[in-house]
């Protein structure tokens, strides 16, 4: 197959072709936003393509949605499951049929599948009462009963323990040798496709840059592949002066006021979930004034966690994070703000803003107290502060009292930048700061960054965009599973244990791969 | 899926004059949306009269006459109107802070219960009693709405449940209070028959009532009025206010900008509950409301309509004023209908019918809204 999809001018996928052969399993790697998703969402019938056509044992096949996928065979494991909580295992592997239901058949079959996998799973047991790992059995099996000759997994370990994960990819083993089925293995782990695949087809920005055969591979060679930037490019826009070089006068102009002034220390910061699940995990991390600390990582990795720990709406469960030498509780309410945080969070309608409020209120959330006099706000100075910063930052809107639901997402962005500014912050954490945005805001917020990190304020980028963070950051640590996996500064950034890094390996693996 | 385009995000001309245009439509579109609302309802009502065979003017006269066309009418409505004001102004300060209290009933008897207490044991001059049974009631409706407030933020059980059941549960407390000689119920005295009443406020411990064009009305009336434009102005106007908001349209914003959820959610279910409170102890006090003595099922749904006042002016205070007023004309005006021969039954349904009338706007006001708000955030993805 051949498959192109635009959406709008952004091309997902670009002339892709992929081939899964019977018997094997293949890997399908990349960083977040290479295409991966949408080339699968194209084979089950999800998402419809511009070009190109799909194949089925030498068939052109039409798939138009999920119920022609699967009638032709296909079938697909999602990332997020599409279970019913309140039912048992069997009604939701029924769910869908047509006809007449007979429980006794379906739950025999559940039985037979899962023995048979060795993927054992209650077939009464109630799906909400199930934890991550056994919910995917279910999906798996719903998948299988249909007996798919393709079966396409979505980033299925990102829900499992290392031993669920084994016992899956045994599972998998056996579809392919026994039974003779494909297997598509999404993932952007570089050890499990390397682990559990027989080829591998690497993606990025929408192409395939490499097939190989996953036994001629290497961890560095396939971090590479996944993360490189075509190399003529860079030197280009090194030669250009494009790629900021760590600049000698600002890094100077840093360590001299104090070499030993940290504006930011977080120490063992470890934080769980509700259910148990570790989010932050003795993650460690500091960063200077004037600098820019760049937190590179594939999603879910604690990038959010980090976020919300700087916006206290996270609660550390041990460790500190201390601001400009004055330890800050965390999760207090305005903790943080109050100690000098300033926080472009990754979602501005979930922490950044509020859309029914006026553009003029959304500049002072933090600080009502700077445009009121005995806690009375005073109209006539909010006004016009705010009419200043819109001027400031080019904000465009119909004026100070527009709700700011009315702004474009670039605008909005623009507001958050300009509060949070505004307030002389020791520390600005960015997180995802261009996602969303269009090429000219992008360049606009990366100038504002550069400018805040040169007025001696520390600035932490959080972003699973690694161009941003070299293009930015004047040290990169690497965030995996909650902790920071390596740190290197940006002068000697190595591609290779970047992406080493990010696909989860160890750190003297990471370094034995560059030295290969 | 594929309609998922990364459309250009800059606000195109046509949004922007849409928008200015849009403020001088909202007002005559709001005036139609009522008089189409309410016209519908006097026709439906009309309709049904007539064809049970009573006189559809003769209702209408009715309602009309018993709200404020007759002698005296008027000042009765007033002072129906302020305690269902000052509960609606307690639902608005929750509903701006997001929370959906909706036991104004049970807040209110209580609040009722706890100035009856004070009210009728406290000694020394009038106006200190008067000012004690109402600090009371404010005491009693928060307490009543705290337990709500601590059980959702400290329980996180959902305070739209808590609230009203504790509503149910206010009514049993009182009904056991007016059954105890030590907490409410009078002294038997020599009476053979005991009611189950509490015993009345002595004659200094009312609140004064004022007489305008032989229209007699309780004081708290200005009070109700007041307590309004405060509440406006303090929402809109002041830092709590701006916070209480903040907290209400986004609570993680609020957190990060120092709101926390559980100071300001509380305290506003409390002063919520304060209103609900002084509500009860200025239907005891006033004197519109039975007299001056707690009686079973003293709330008599004002607490319900109170929390419809507040709905019906779109959580808005100053227009709750004149929306209370319009709810207690209902109410005033509903005595006179048995004088005109219709079935109580029919009559209760075109008061139903005018209550949807108001309903109505407001809730497609608040559709359109949610609308507008959904269809913005999906042009900016």
């Amino acid at each position: 197959m051949n498959i192109t999809k635009r959406f709008g001018a952004v091309v997902a996928c670009d002339a892709v072709d992929l081939t899964l052969d019977r018997g094997r399993i293949h890997g399908v790697l990349g960083e977040n936003g290479a295409g991966k998703s949408t080339l699968m969402k194209v084979l089950i019938g999800l998402v419809i393509p511009d070009g190109g056509q799909v194949k089925i044992d030498g068939k052109v096949a039409t798939i138009n949605d999920p119920i022609d996928a699967a009638t032709q065979g296909i079938g697909m494991v999602h990332q997020h499951f599409s279970l019913v909580d309140a039912l048992t295992v069997w009604e939701n592997v029924a769910l869908g049929d047509v006809g007449k239901l007979r429980p006794a058949a379906i739950r025999d079959r559940v039985g037979d599948l899962s023995s048979h996998y060795g993927l054992t799973i209650d077939p009464d047991a109630v799906v909400g009462e199930l934890p991550a790992g056994m919910r995917q059995r279910v999906e798996i099996i719903k998948c299988l009963r249909r007996d798919p000759q393709v079966l396409i997994f979505d980033e299925p370990t990102s829900v499992l323990t290392p031993a669920e994960s084994e016992q899956l990819f045994e599972a998998l083993r056996r579809v392919v040798d026994e039974e003779g089925r494909a297997v598509a293995l999404v993932s952007h782990k570089l050890d499990e496709i390397r682990h559990a695949t027989d080829a591998v087809t690497i993606m990025r920005q929408g192409k395939v840059v490499e097939r190989i055969a996953t036994a001629d591979s290497d961890a560095a060679s396939l971090a590479r592949a996944m993360v490189g930037r075509p190399v003529s490019l860079r030197s280009e826009s090194a030669a250009l002066g494009v790629l900021p070089e760590p600049a000698p006068e600002r890094d100077a102009e840093a360590t001299v006021p104090g070499a030993s002034s940290v504006a930011l220390e977080i120490r063992d910061a470890t934080a769980r979930g509700g259910d148990g699940r570790v989010l932050l995990d003795d993650l460690s991390l500091d960063v200077r004034p004037g600098e820019i600390l760049g937190v590179a990582g594939v999603e879910g990795n604690g990038q959010r966690e980090l976020g919300d720990l700087m916006s206290s709406l996270l609660h550390l469960h041990g460790g500190q994070v201390t601001v400009a030498g004055t330890k800050v509780k965390t999760g207090k309410a305005g903790a943080m703000a109050a100690a000098g945080v300033a926080v472009i969070p990754e979602d501005r309608h979930d922490s950044g803003c509020v859309l029914d409020m006026t553009v003029a209120e959304n500049l002072f959330l933090a600080e009502p107290g700077r445009v009121a006099s005995g806690g009375v706000m005073d109209r006539k100075r909010m006004k016009q502060h705010a009419e200043a910063l819109i001027d400031q930052y080019s904000i465009s809107c119909q004026g100070p009292d527009a709700p700011l639901w009315s702004l474009s997402g670039g605008n909005q962005q623009r507001v958050v930048l300009a509060r949070e500014l505004a307030n002389q912050p020791e520390v600005l954490v960015a997180a995802q700061p261009t996602r969303g945005l269009d090429v000219g805001a992008i360049e606009y917020m990366s100038e504002q960054l550069r400018a805040a990190a040169a007025s001696g304020v520390a600035v932490l980028l959080i972003s699973t965009e690694l161009e941003e963070i070299l293009d930015l950051a004047d040290r990169i640590v690497v965030l995996s599973r909650g902790k920071v996996a390596g740190e290197m500064s940006r002068a000697d950034v190595d591609l290779e244990s970047l992406g080493l890094l990010m696909g989860g390996a160890l750190i003297d693996e990471a370094e034995g791969g560059a030295a290969q | 899926m594929t309609d998922v385009v990364a459309q250009p995000t800059e606000n195109s001309p046509d949004e922007v004059s849409a928008a200015a245009r849009g403020r001088h439509l909202v007002v005559s579109e709001v005036i139609t949306l009522y008089a189409l609302s309410i016209f519908c309802a006097l026709a439906l009502a009309g309709i049904l009269v007539t064809v049970t065979g009573g006189s559809a003017a003769d209702v209408f006269n009715a309602l009309l006459d018993g709200s404020v066309r007759n002698p005296g009418r008027w000042g009765l409505t007033l002072g129906a109107a302020a305690p269902l004001l000052l509960v609606a102004l307690g639902t608005i300060v929750s509903a701006r802070a997001g929370l959906v209290n909706i036991g104004q009933e049970g807040q209110l008897l209580i609040g009722a219960a706890f100035a009856t207490y004070v009210g009728t044991r406290l000694g020394g001059p009038g106006p200190v009693v008067v000012m004690g049974l109402c600090i009371a009631g404010i005491v009693g409706g928060a307490i009543w709405a705290g337990f709500a407030g601590a059980l959702r933020y400290w329980r996180g059980v959902p305070e739209v449940l808590t609230t009203l059941l504790l509503a149910t549960v206010a009514g049993s407390a009182v009904g056991y209070g007016l059954k105890n000689e030590w907490l409410l119920l009078a002294p038997a005295g020599d009476r053979a028959n005991r009611n189950q009443v509490s015993e009345q406020l002595a004659d200094d411990n009312r609140l004064p009532r004022i007489t305008w064009f032989g229209n007699e009305f309780p004081t708290t009336v200005f009070l109700a009025i007041a307590l309004a434009a405060a509440t406006a102005f303090v929402l809109a106007r002041t830092v709590p206010g701006f916070r209480l908001r903040m907290l209400g349209q986004n609570p993680r914003t609020a957190q990060r900008a120092g709101v926390g959820a559980t100071r300001y959610g509380m305290a506003s279910m409390l002063i919520s509950g304060g209103f609900a409170g002084l509500a009860g102890a200025a239907m005891l006090a006033g004197g519109d409301f039975g007299n001056y003595q707690l009686v079973p099922g003293f709330s008599t749904n004002i607490g319900w309509t109170g929390l419809l006042v507040a709905l019906v002016a779109r959580e808005r205070a100053v227009s709750a004023i004149v929306v209370a007023f319009v709810f207690a004309g209902l109410r005033t005006g509903s005595g006179f209908l048995a004088a005109t021969g219709v079935e109580r039954k029919i009559t209760d349904v075109v008061q139903a019918l005018l209550v949807l009338a108001l309903l109505i706007p407001p809730a497609v006001l608040y559709i359109r809204e949610r609308r507008r708000a959904v269809n913005a955030s999906k042009e900016r993805v």
